[in-house]
C-alpha cells in the first residue's frame, strides 16, 4: 500500500468534517444517538451533537484531513509500518470523535482511555528507540491514571445525580471530591502542571503526530472535560481555585519552560503547555466572558499551533535538524515555510489582522473584567503569560529562520506538495478566519452558551477601537518582543528536564518494588502454588460452615448411588498412596467415570457426558505427560507430606461443607420450572441444560470460552518459553544496534 | 513412551477418526433437544486430535487460528443482535421445510455452539501440545 494509505484514512476524517461544519450552520436542535447495551445498570453509548461537540468535530477532523495529508509528505515511501501508523491515528481520531460525542459519562470514559491508548501507541511509534518507548510509557502511566481518577469521580457524580446523561446533569448534583477527581483528569490529559512532564517527551512521536494529538486535539481532550462539567461544578470551590492553580503555574512554567529549550519542537510542547493553561485559567473563572474567551483561545490554538508543528516536520524532514543552535538562513532557503510561520506564530503572539489577536483580544477583556484580588493575580497572570507568550514566539521565529553568524547556512532538500500544503492551509485559515470572524465568533458563542447561558452577547472583534484591552495588547507585544530577543542572546545552556526525569525514577522504582515483590511471591515452586491456592479458596468457605442445616440433609436417593461413593472414596485414598504415577493416573480416571455415574443415577445425562468426555482426554493427555516423567513420584520430607494431605483434606471438606450447605438452605422457589418453560418458549430447544447455556446464560458461556481461550494462550505460550535463546537475543541485540 | 509405530495403534485411530467425527457431528445437532451439544462435540474432536497426535498422524495444528475464529464466532453472534436494537446476545430463530428433511430449525444459538466447539477443540489441543504432544508430530507418518 505504501503511503497511499494516508489519503485513503483522510476521507473519513473529510467526511466527518463537512458534516461537523453542517452541524454548525444549521439551527436544528442537537442530534442525539443511543445504543442500550446492558438496560439496567444505565450502560449505553449515547451520543450527542451539542455545539461544542460540533465545533470540536470541525476541529478534530479538519485538521485531521490536513495531518493525514502532511503524513503523506513526512514520511517517505519505504517507512516501515506506515498502515499501523495510519490505522492508529484514524482510532485516535475517531476515539477523539467519540469523546466529544458522548453525552454518557459511560461511552465519555470509554473514548477517553482510548485516546490514551492510541497516543501511547503512536508516541511510541518508532519502537526501537528507548527513549521513544520510555516517552510512551511516561505518557501512558499518567494519562492512565488521570483516566483512573476520571472513572472514580464520574462514579460518584452519576450516583450523586441519579443519571449517568451529560445534558440531564445539574449543578445540583455536585459533590467536591468528584469536582477534584475530575479536574484532576482533566489536568493530566491537557498536560497541566505537575503532570506536564509527559508532553516535551511526547516529541519523540512522529512530527504528524505531535501537530495533530499534542497540540491541536488529544491535550484538547481536558479542556473539554472542564468544559463540560463546569457547568456542574460551576459553584464548587475545590473545582474552581484548582483549576485557577493548576492553569496559572502551566501558563507561566510553560513560557518559561518554552523559553530554554533549544529544540525547535520543544518550544512549541512547552508553549502548548503554557496555552492549555490560559485555557484552564480561562473556564476556571467561571464567568461568561472568560469562557467565550477559552472557546475562542481554543479555536485559534488549534490553528496556529497544528501549522507551527508542521513547519518544523517540514524542517526537520528537508534540513535535516530542528536545533536552533544549528539551523541558519532558512528564511532564504525555505521562504513559504517562513512565510506560514510568521503569520502562524504572529497569531500565537496576538498580532492583528489574524485569528489569535481576537481571541487574545477576548482574554486580555476577560482578565481586566475581575476585580479585587483576582485581578491582581489572575489578571496579572494572564497579562503576564501572554507577554512571555510573545517572548517565546519571537526566540521560535529568529532562531529557526534566522541566519547566523556563526553557523554556516544550511542547504535544504527541496520543497515536497504534501509537506507544504497542510501548513499553509492551516496558516491561511488564521488569516481566513480573521475576515470570517463574525461567522467563527457566532460559532465559538454557541459553543460557549452550552457552557455558561450568559455568554451570548460577547463576540470576537476585528478592530475593538483603542480599549484598554488592546493598548495593554499592544504593550505586551512590545514588552514581550523586548524580552524574547534580550533572552535569546541571553540563554545558552539547554534546561534539564527535571520533572520528567522525577517521573521516571518513581515509575522505576516501583516497577524495581515489584520485580522485589515477585521474586519473593513467585517462588517457582509449583506445589507451593497449588497448596497456597487451595488453602486460600478453601478458607473463603468458611462462613459456609456456619450456614450448615444439618436437618435439611438426607443421605442417598437410591443404592446405586451409595456403592458409586464407597468406590469413589477407595479409588481416592488409592491415588494418595500409590508411588506409582500411571497407578495415580488410572485411579483418578476411575473417580472420574464413578463420578460419570453419579451422574447418570442422579438423572444428568448432560454432564455424565460431558465429564465422560473430559475424562477420555485427561486419560490420553496424562498418558503423552507420563512418557517424559519418572516412574514413581519423587520421595518428599514426612512434614512438607503430611502438611499437603492436611490441606488437601480440608479442601475436601470446605468444597463439601460448602455444596452441603447451599443445598440445606434454599432461597425462595427452585427456577427450574421457569427455566424449563423458558427453554421451549425462547430457546426453542428441549434440552433445557443445553438452552441455558446457549441462551438463557448465554452470557456466562461467552465469559467461560474466554476464559478457555486465554488459558489455551497461556499454555502455548509457557510451552514456546523454553525455546531455545537465541530468539530472544537477536531481538535484544537488534534494539541495542539502533 | 507410547510406541507411537504401533500399526495396530495407528489404523485404529484412523479408522476411528471419521466415525468420531461424525459422532461430534451427532452431538453438536442434538445437543438442542437431547443430550450433547458443541461443548461436548468439541470434545470429542479434540479428543479425535489428540489420539492422531499420539499415534503420529497429526501433522500441525493451527491452535491460536481455532481458538481466534471460535471467540469471534461466538462474540460476533452476540453484538450482531444489537445492531438491529434488541440487546445483546438475543437468539433468533428462523424455521423452513425443506425436501427430505422436513421443518428444520435453525437458531443463532446454533452458530454461537459452533464458536464454541472450536474453542474447546483449540483448547484441549493447546493443552496437548503444551503437554509435549509436539514431539510425536515430528514423527513422519508414512500413509498405511
Amino acid at each position: 500500500m505504501g503511503r497511499i494509505v494516508f489519503v485513503l484514512a483522510a476521507l473519513p476524517s473529510l467526511a466527518a468534517s463537512v458534516w461537523g461544519s453542517l452541524q454548525l450552520v444549521s439551527d436544528k436542535p442537537p442530534a442525539e444517538s443511543s445504543l442500550v447495551w446492558v438496560d439496567g445498570l444505565s450502560l449505553s453509548f449515547t451520543f450527542q451533537i451539542s455545539p461544542i461537540a460540533s465545533l470540536m468535530t470541525v476541529i478534530i477532523s479538519g485538521i485531521g484531513v490536513c495531518v493525514f495529508i502532511y503524513s503523506f509528505g513526512y514520511f517517505s515511501k519505504d517507512s516501515p509500518g506506515l498502515g499501523k501508523f495510519s490505522a492508529t491515528l484514524l482510532l485516535f481520531s475517531t476515539s477523539m470523535l467519540g469523546l466529544v460525542w458522548s453525552d454518557s459519562v459511560w461511552t465519555l470514559f470509554v473514548f477517553w482511555e482510548l485516546t490514551s491508548i492510541t497516543s501511547f501507541l503512536l508516541i511510541g511509534h518508532k519502537n526501537m528507540y528507548a527513549q521513544a518507548r520510555l516517552s510512551a510509557r511516561r505518557a501512558l502511566l499518567i494519562t492512565a491514571s488521570g483516566g483512573l481518577c476520571l472513572l472514580a469521580g464520574l462514579l460518584i457524580i452519576s450516583d450523586n445525580a441519579g443519571t449517568s446523561r451529560l445534558s440531564e446533569m445539574s449543578s445540583t448534583g455536585s459533590v467536591s471530591v468528584a469536582a477534584l477527581l475530575i479536574m484532576v483528569a482533566a489536568a493530566t490529559k491537557s498536560a497541566q502542571f505537575p503532570f506536564h512532564v509527559w508532553l516535551p517527551g511526547a516529541m519523540a512521536a512522529p512530527t504528524p503526530v505531535s501537530a495533530y494529538l499534542h497540540s491541536a486535539t488529544m491535550v484538547k481532550a481536558g479542556v473539554v472535560i472542564a468544559a463540560l462539567f463546569s457547568p456542574i461544578f460551576i459553584e464548587t470551590e475545590v473545582w474552581k481555585y484548582l483549576g485557577l492553580f493548576f492553569g496559572v503555574i502551566s501558563m507561566l512554567w510553560g513560557a518559561i519552560g518554552a523559553l530554554r529549550q533549544f529544540d525547535a519542537k520543544l518550544i512549541l510542547a512547552w508553549g502548548t503547555v503554557s496555552q492549555l493553561g490560559l485555557m484552564f485559567t480561562l473556564l476556571s473563572l467561571g464567568n461568561a466572558k472568560a469562557t467565550f474567551a477559552a472557546i475562542a483561545i481554543v479555536v485559534a490554538h488549534a490553528v496556529f499551533k497544528a501549522a507551527l508543528f508542521m513547519i518544523v516536520g517540514e524542517i526537520d524532514v528537508r534540513a535535516g535538524t530542528r536545533d536552533i543552535r544549528e539551523l541558519s538562513g532558512l528564511a532564504k532557503s525555505m521562504p513559504l515555510a517562513f512565510l506560514v510561520a510568521i503569520v502562524s506564530a504572529a497569531s500565537m503572539a496576538g498580532v492583528p489582522p489574524l485569528l489569535g489577536f481576537a481571541a487574545k483580544e477576548a482574554a486580555i477583556e476577560a482578565a481586566l473584567g475581575l476585580s479585587g484580588l483576582e485581578a491582581w493575580l489572575i489578571g496579572g497572570s494572564i497579562v503576564f503569560g501572554s507577554a512571555l507568550t510573545v517572548a517565546y514566539t519571537l526566540r521560535f521565529l529568529l532562531g529557526v529562520f534566522t541566519t547566523k553568524k556563526a553557523v554556516d547556512a544550511i542547504s535544504v532538500k527541496p520543497a515536497s506538495f504534501g509537506l507544504s500544503l497542510p501548513s499553509a492551509f492551516l496558516g491561511l485559515c488564521s488569516l481566513v478566519g480573521f475576515i470570517f470572524l463574525p461567522l467563527v465568533s457566532g460559532w465559538v458563542s454557541s459553543a460557549s452558551v452550552q457552557i455558561n447561558q450568559k455568554a451570548d452577547v460577547y463576540q470576537l472583534y476585528r478592530w475593538p477601537g483603542l480599549t484598554e484591552a488592546f493598548l495593554l495588547s499592544v504593550a505586551i507585544v512590545i514588552v514581550g518582543s523586548f524580552l524574547g530577543w534580550k533572552l535569546e542572546q541571553i540563554i545558552k545552556s539547554e534546561a534539564k528536564p527535571l520533572g520528567a526525569e522525577l517521573a521516571d525514577s518513581i515509575i522505576s522504582t516501583v516497577l524495581n518494588l515489584a520485580k522485589k515483590i515477585t521474586g519473593k511471591v513467585q517462588h517457582g515452586s509449583l506445589p507451593l502454588y497449588v497448596t497456597t491456592m487451595a488453602l486460600t479458596a478453601s478458607l473463603a468457605t468458611i462462613p459456609f460452615f456456619f450456614a450448615l442445616d444439618l436437618t435439611q440433609i438426607y443421605w442417598a436417593d437410591n443404592w446405586a448411588q451409595i456403592v458409586l461413593v464407597m468406590l469413589i472414596l477407595g479409588s481416592s485414598f488409592t491415588v494418595v498412596t500409590l508411588r506409582s504415577r500411571l497407578g495415580a493416573a488410572i485411579s483418578l480416571g476411575f473417580v472420574g467415570l464413578c463420578v460419570t455415574g453419579l451422574f447418570v443415577a442422579h438423572g444428568a445425562p448432560d454432564l455424565a457426558l460431558t465429564q465422560l468426555l473430559v475424562e477420555t482426554v485427561i486419560v490420553v493427555g496424562f498418558v503423552i505427560g507420563l512418557g517424559k516423567l519418572a516412574h514413581g513420584f519423587p520421595s518428599v520430607v514426612a512434614i512438607w507430606r503430611g502438611a499437603r494431605l492436611l490441606v488437601s483434606a480440608f479442601v475436601g471438606v470446605a468444597v463439601m461443607v460448602s455444596l452441603l450447605s447451599s443445598a440445606s438452605s434454599p432461597t425462595g422457589v427452585p427456577p427450574i420450572a421457569d427455566l424449563v418453560e423458558k427453554s421451549k418458549t425462547d430457546g426453542g430447544g428441549n434440552n433445557v441444560v443445553n438452552v441455558i447455556l446457549t441462551d438463557i446464560r448465554v452470557l456466562d458461556t461467552l465469559a467461560e470460552i474466554t476464559v478457555l481461550v486465554v488459558v489455551g494462550i497461556g499454555i502455548l505460550a509457557l510451552a514456546k518459553s523454553k525455546q531455545p535463546r537465541s530468539v530472544r537475543e537477536r531481538a535484544i541485540n537488534q534494539e541495542s544496534v539502533s | 513412551m507410547i510406541r507411537s509405530d504401533s500399526p495396530i495403534l495407528r489404523i485404529g485411530v484412523k479408522v476411528i477418526s471419521p466415525l468420531a467425527l461424525l459422532v461430534a457431528t451427532y452431538l453438536f445437532f442434538a445437543g438442542h433437544n437431547q443430550p450433547g451439544g458443541g461443548f461436548s462435540a468439541g470434545l470429542v474432536m479434540g479428543a479425535v486430535v489428540v489420539l492422531r497426535t499420539v499415534t503420529g498422524l497429526q501433522k500441525s495444528s493451527q491452535v491460536t487460528k481455532l481458538l481466534a475464529i471460535g471467540t469471534i464466532i461466538a462474540a460476533c453472534v452476540g453484538v450482531v443482535p444489537v445492531f438491529f436494537g434488541e440487546p445483546m446476545l438475543t437468539q433468533s430463530i428462523w424455521e423452513t421445510s425443506l425436501p427430505l428433511l422436513g421443518k428444520v430449525k435453525f437458531g443463532s444459538a446454533l452458530i454461537f455452539d459452533f464458536g464454541v466447539t472450536l474453542v474447546v477443540v483449540g483448547m484441549v489441543t493447546a493443552a496437548i501440545e503444551g503437554l509435549g504432544g509436539t514431539q510425536y508430530m515430528s514423527f513422519d507418518g508414512e500413509d498405511l
